[in-house]
C-alpha cells in the first residue's frame, strides 16, 4: 500500500525571490520527473509549479523512498541551490492532509486570489504532464481534485465579483496617470497572463499599444484581439523609451529589464514616470528598477496582496466552497479506504477460510460415517468461527478511517503479520460528478 | 475705528474656523477610510465655513465703509482663506480632486487663526499709488497660487510615497500623480508671474523711499521673497529640464509654500515690513 506525501512552498510561506528560484518551466518539469523516476522508480509523482507554488505530490510505500530529506536534496540538486536557501519555507503534508490540500488548491481556496480559475487549468496541466509518473493513487486523486475544483467554480459564486490582478493593475495605473489617450502601453510576452492584463488596459483606450514578443506571430494574435502593433523583442530598448505602462510576462529565466537599462533610458524618456507590471515568475524586471525615481514597479505578489485584502468580504461564498471540498475529500478518502482495505480484507478472509476448510476436510476424512448434513454443519461451524475471529480486527480497521494515517499503519501491520499479498486495483474508480 | 476687529466679527470668524476644522477632520477621516457617508457633512461644513467667512468680510467692509479687498491685514487673511476655500469648492464641483480638502482646509484654518491673532484693521495705504496696488495684489495673488501649488505638491508626495510603498489600496483616495503635477506646475507658473510683478513693484517702491527705510534689502521679508522667487524659478525650470519634474517639483513647491508662510509672518511681526 502507498502513502501520500506532499512537499512544497507557496505564496504564504515563501517570498517571490525564493519561489522564482525553485520554479519549474515545462521543460524543467519534464527533466525533473525523468530524473526523479530514475532515482525513485517505485514512487508516483506529480509536480505542480505555478507563479505562486511549487509542490511535489508523491505516493510511495509506507517506509519507501524518497524521504523528505531526500526529496529536498533532489530539488536542491536540480536547481543547484543549497537546501538551506529554501527549507525554512517548505511545508510538508501527508495522507488525508494532502488530499484536502490538493482539493483546496484546485478550487482556488488556497490561492492568493480566491476564485481565480487559472489554477484549475494549471493543476490539470501538471497532471497531464505527469500521467506517466502518476500511478494508481495519484491518478484518481488528481482526477477527483480537478472535478472538485470544477464543482466549486460551477456551484458557488467564488469566481464572481472578485478583484483580479489585472483590474488592480489598472487601478494603480489610474493612481499615476490622469489620461491614457496620450500614453503608450508596452506588453512584453504574449502568454495567457499578458492577454488577461492587456484586455483590461485595452479598455482604457491608450494612445498606442505595442506587443513585443520573440515569436511575432503570437504577438499578432494579441493585436488581432486587442488592437495595437506587434513589434520585435530586438528593439525593446526603443520601445521602453516611448512606453508609459509596461506589462511584462515572459518565460525568461533571468530579468530582461535591469536597473542599468532603465537608468540609461531615463534621460531619453525625459524623466517621464513609468508604470511597470511584472507578472512573470521568475521576474522579468530586476527589483532594483523599482528604486528609481519615477518608476512604479509592481510584481505579482504586490498586486495579489491587494486582491487578497478584499477576500474577507466573501465569507459566505468561501463557506459554501469549503463545504463542497469537505464532502469531496470525504468521498475520496472513503473510496481510497475501500481500495486499500478491500483487497487486504478479502485476502485475509480467503486465507483463513481456506485454512479452516483444510482442517474441516481433514476432520471429515477421519470421520467416514458422517452424513452430508453433518458435513455441512461442520463446514458452517468453521466458517462462523473464522468470521467471528476476524470480525473485531476488521471492524477496527474499517473504523480507523478518520485518521487516514492510522488506517494505513494498521493495514501495513496486517499485511506484514498475516503475510498478505493484496491487489491494489481492487476497487473501482470513484464516481465522477 | 478701533485697530482690531470687533467681538461680533471675531465670534463669526471663530465659527467659520470651527466649520473649517470640522471640514478638515471629516476630510482626514475620509482619507483614512473610504467613508462615503461623511461626504455630505464634509461638504456642508465647507460651505458653512465659506458662508461665515464671507459674512465676516461683509460686516468688516460695512464697518470700514469700503468694499475694496486687501485694505487691511485682517481683511487680507480672511480673503486669502476664503479664496482657497472657494478654490476647493470650485474644483470639487467641476473636476473633483480626491483628498484636496484634507490638505487645504488645515491651511485655511491657519489663515483664519492668523486673522484672529495678527488681524489689524488699520487701512493700508496701497490705494494711494498704482505701484503699491500692483505690489500688494500681485504679492497676495502669488501667495494664493503658491498655497495651491504647495498643497498639490504635498499631495503629490503623499500619493507618490503611498504608491511606492505599495501600501495603499488601488484607485487611491487622492488624485493621480499626473494631475497633481499639472496643478502644481500651473499654480507655480501663475504664482511666479505674480511674485515677479510683486518683486519689481516692491523694488520701485523701495527705491522711491517708502516706509521700508534705507536698508530695505536686508529685511527678512525681502530676503525670504527673493529666496522664494529662486525656489519657484527652479520649479518653473521643470519643463525645460525634465529631471526637475515629479517629486523634485513637489518638494520645491512645498519648500516655496513654507517660505511664503515665513514672508507672511515676517510681514505681520515686523511693522516696518508691511
Amino acid at each position: 500500500m502507498n502513502r501520500l506525501l506532499l512537499i512544497g512552498l507557496n505564496h504564504t510561506t515563501a517570498p517571490l525571490e525564493v519561489r522564482e528560484r525553485l520554479s519549474f518551466n515545462a521543460q524543467q518539469r519534464a527533466d525533473a520527473i525523468a530524473r526523479f523516476k530514475t532515482q525513485f522508480p517505485s514512487c508516483e509523482i506529480v509536480l505542480l509549479s505555478t507563479c505562486n507554488r511549487v509542490e511535489f505530490y508523491l505516493a510511495r510505500a509506507v517506509h519507501g523512498n524518497p524521504r523528505v530529506e531526500e526529496l529536498l536534496q533532489f530539488v536542491a540538486d536540480f536547481h543547484a541551490l543549497p537546501t538551506s536557501d529554501f527549507e525554512t519555507h517548505i511545508y510538508q503534508k501527508s495522507d488525508r492532509q494532502v488530499i484536502d490540500h490538493l482539493f483546496r488548491v484546485a478550487s482556488s481556496l488556497d490561492s492568493m486570489v480566491l476564485g481565480e480559475t487559472q489554477i484549475l487549468g494549471q493543476v490539470r496541466e501538471a497532471y497531464d504532464a505527469c500521467t506517466t509518473s502518476a500511478g494508481p493513487l495519484l491518478n484518481p486523486l488528481f482526477q477527483r481534485a480537478i472535478a472538485a475544483g470544477k464543482q466549486v467554480m460551477r456551484d458557488t459564486a467564488l469566481s464572481e465579483g472578485r478583484l483580479s490582478v489585472a483590474s488592480v493593475a489598472v487601478d494603480y495605473a489610474r493612481g499615476i496617470f490622469d489620461t491614457f489617450s496620450d500614453k503608450t502601453v508596452l506588453c512584453i510576452g504574449a502568454g495567457k497572463m499578458t492577454a488577461l492584463v492587456l484586455k483590461h488596459f485595452a479598455q482604457l483606450s491608450p494612445g498606442r499599444m505595442l506587443i513585443c514578443n520573440r515569436d511575432r506571430s503570437k504577438a499578432e494574435v494579441l493585436t488581432t484581439r486587442f488592437g495595437g502593433e506587434a513589434v520585435g523583442l530586438d528593439a525593446l530598448q526603443e520601445h521602453l523609451v516611448s512606453a508609459d505602462i509596461v506589462i511584462s510576462s515572459t518565460g525568461a529565466s533571468h530579468p530582461i529589464i535591469t536597473r542599468q537599462h532603465v537608468d540609461v533610458l531615463r534621460r531619453k524618456r525625459r524623466y517621464r514616470p513609468i508604470f511597470m507590471i511584472d507578472i512573470a515568475v521568475p521576474r522579468d524586471v530586476e527589483p532594483a528598477v523599482g528604486e528609481i525615481d519615477g518608476v512604479y514597479l509592481y510584481n505579482l505578489d504586490d498586486l495579489q496582496e491587494v486582491v487578497s485584502r478584499t477576500q474577507g468580504q466573501r465569507k459566505d461564498v468561501i463557506a459554501a466552497a469549503n463545504q463542497i471540498i469537505s464532502t469531496q475529500v470525504e468521498a475520496f478518502v472513503s473510496w481510497n479506504r475501500q481500495r486499500e482495505l478491500g483487497p487486504a480484507i478479502r485476502a485475509l478472509y480467503s486465507r483463513y477460510h481456506a485454512v479452516a476448510q483444510e482442517e474441516v476436510a481433514r476432520t471429515i476424512n477421519k470421520l467416514p460415517n458422517l452424513s452430508e448434513a453433518e458435513k455441512a454443519h461442520l463446514e458452517d461451524l468453521s466458517r462462523r468461527i473464522v468470521n467471528k475471529l476476524l470480525h473485531d480486527p476488521i471492524q477496527t480497521l474499517r473504523e480507523s478511517e478518520t485518521a487516514h494515517a492510522q488506517a494505513a499503519q494498521y493495514l501495513h501491520a496486517l499485511e506484514k503479520l498475516f503475510h498478505l499479498q493484496t491487489d491494489e486495483q481492487g476497487a473501482d474508480e470513484p464516481k465522477g460528478e | 475705528m478701533p485697530d482690531v476687529p470687533n467681538v461680533g466679527q471675531l465670534v463669526l470668524l471663530g465659527l467659520a474656523t470651527l466649520a473649517f476644522v470640522i471640514a478638515a477632520v471629516i476630510a482626514l477621516l475620509r482619507l483614512k477610510g473610504q467613508r462615503e457617508s461623511l461626504r455630505l457633512p464634509g461638504k456642508i461644513a465647507l460651505y458653512a465655513g465659506i458662508g461665515l467667512g464671507v459674512a465676516v468680510l461683509a460686516w468688516h467692509s460695512m464697518l470700514r465703509g469700503s468694499w475694496i479687498p486687501l485694505e487691511d491685514n485682517f481683511d487680507t487673511f480672511v480673503w486669502l482663506a476664503m479664496l482657497l476655500a472657494m478654490f476647493i469648492a470650485y474644483t470639487q464641483r467641476t473636476r473633483p480632486l480626491r483628498g484636496l480638502e484634507s490638505f487645504m482646509t488645515p491651511l485655511i484654518v491657519l489663515l483664519l487663526i492668523g486673522a484672529a491673532v495678527f488681524g489689524k484693521t488699520t487701512p493700508h495705504e496701497y490705494l494711494k499709488s498704482a505701484w503699491s496696488w500692483f505690489h500688494r495684489t500681485s504679492a497676495f495673488g502669488g501667495a494664493l497660487a503658491f498655497a495651491v501649488a504647495g498643497c498639490a505638491g504635498a499631495m503629490y508626495l503623499f500619493v507618490n510615497q503611498q504608491l511606492r510603498s505599495k501600501r495603499v489600496s488601488p484607485g487611491g483616495r487622492l488624485g493621480n500623480l499626473e494631475r497633481l503635477e499639472h496643478v502644481t506646475v500651473v499654480s507655480v507658473t501663475l504664482g511666479f508671474a505674480l511674485l515677479t510683478i510683486a518683486l519689481i513693484t516692491g523694488l520701485v517702491l523701495a527705491l522711491q523711499g517708502s516706509a521700508m527705510g534705507k536698508n530695505w534689502y536686508t529685511q527678512p521679508k525681502v530676503v525670504l521673497t527673493f529666496v522664494a522667487w529662486v525656489v519657484y524659478a527652479l520649479v518653473m525650470h521643470a519643463p525645460i529640464n525634465p529631471s526637475f519634474r515629479g517629486r523634485k517639483t513637489a518638494v520645491l513647491s512645498v519648500i516655496g509654500l513654507a517660505l511664503m508662510s515665513g514672508i507672511l509672518i515676517a510681514v505681520q511681526l515686523m511693522p516696518a515690513s508691511r
